[in-house]
């Protein structure tokens, strides 16, 4: 008895042996996770796709001569330096200090609605440029394609999630958030910097 | 008593959360640089490749809380980049053949 008691608690804290809780994580944490996981696969198809289609363009436009690049750096300061300050809300939140994370959540609002902000200049200097989803004015129209729809498939998610925040923020200044609430909000605040993290390497730098 | 252990290290994440912050800028900084460097396309690539990958490691194992997360959530996390990978391998060979894209010219 004593030895199968033992071989439970040992199934129970081993990292691959399943248990009650095999990741270790609440319910609402491990969701996030799986729809983060999920979310990065629709952008990872996105991103092959793009390499894809550049590899089979018969010429790519020069990107630092087509984006203003002082901008697009600003967009992703502006990203990074939210998601830092998202990790400090969640740590204001773990550390029972309402007031604190509410600052932190309204800095990172601040961010994503900068960040949206400089898109949309972008996203209206591109289509008075004469760009559209099957047209693009500095060569193959696959840029122009690739470009709307990476960047606009980001730019909602970074608007859902400064729509999440809003809410988040709103609760926490009504004392009704929660840590784990705040904490699974700043995964996927995360999740969006992340994959801005990929698409500044790999479709403006590269 | 347990409050005042958060705090503490709360305290502690703030700095660390800073730390990481002022890297990612860097890196971002680095980043660019590399997008006007006159040097050869295929090691750009490579380069910008390592640039991002350190900087999503960054993100997932300190802002994401991945380092304090059990082995098979993490390696769970993994599972879209190995995917991509697969993705992008396969259509590699009929991508490349008719190819001029500058990673196929170096």
């Amino acid at each position: 008895m004593d030895a199968s008691l033992a071989e439970q608690q040992r199934i129970l804290s081993s990292d691959w042996g399943g248990g009650k809780s095999p990741f270790g994580t609440s319910w609402s944490k491990f969701m996030m996770w799986i729809f983060i996981i999920s979310d990065a696969l629709t952008f990872a198809a996105l991103l092959v796709t793009y390499g894809f289609m550049r590899m089979t363009a018969a010429a790519w436009p020069k990107q630092t001569e087509v984006f203003n690049m002082v901008l697009i750096t600003f967009m992703t300061f502006a990203l990074i330096s939210s998601s830092a300050v998202m990790a400090m809300a969640v740590g204001a939140a773990r550390a029972g200090q309402p007031k604190k994370a509410f600052q932190y959540l309204v800095l990172t609002i601040i961010g994503g609605t900068i960040f949206l902000g400089c898109q949309a200049f972008e996203w209206s200097h591109f289509i008075h440029e004469g760009a559209t989803l099957t047209h693009n004015p500095w060569g193959v129209p696959q840029f122009a394609a690739s470009f709307f729809v990476i960047t606009g498939f980001h730019g909602f998610h970074v608007l859902s999630g400064v729509t999440i925040l809003v809410i988040v923020a709103l609760r926490a200044a009504m004392g009704k958030y929660s840590a784990d609430g705040v904490e699974n909000a700043g995964l996927y605040w995360h999740f969006v910097d992340v994959v801005w993290v990929f698409v500044f390497a790999f479709f403006y730098l590269l | 008593m347990a409050d005042h252990g958060h705090e503490v290290s709360g305290e502690i994440h703030y700095r660390q959360y800073a730390v990481t912050w002022g890297w990612l800028l860097v890196m971002t900084l680095l980043a660019l640089g590399l997008g006007y460097a006159p040097i050869p396309e295929g090691l750009k690539a490579l380069l910008l490749v390592g640039i991002t990958l350190a900087k999503i490691f960054l993100i997932a194992s300190i802002f994401m809380h991945l380092k304090f997360e059990k082995m098979n959530l993490v390696m769970m996390t993994f599972s879209p980049l190995v995917l991509a990978l697969i993705l992008f391998f396969i259509t590699f060979g009929e991508s490349g053949g008719s190819s001029t894209h500058i990673l196929m010219t170096h």
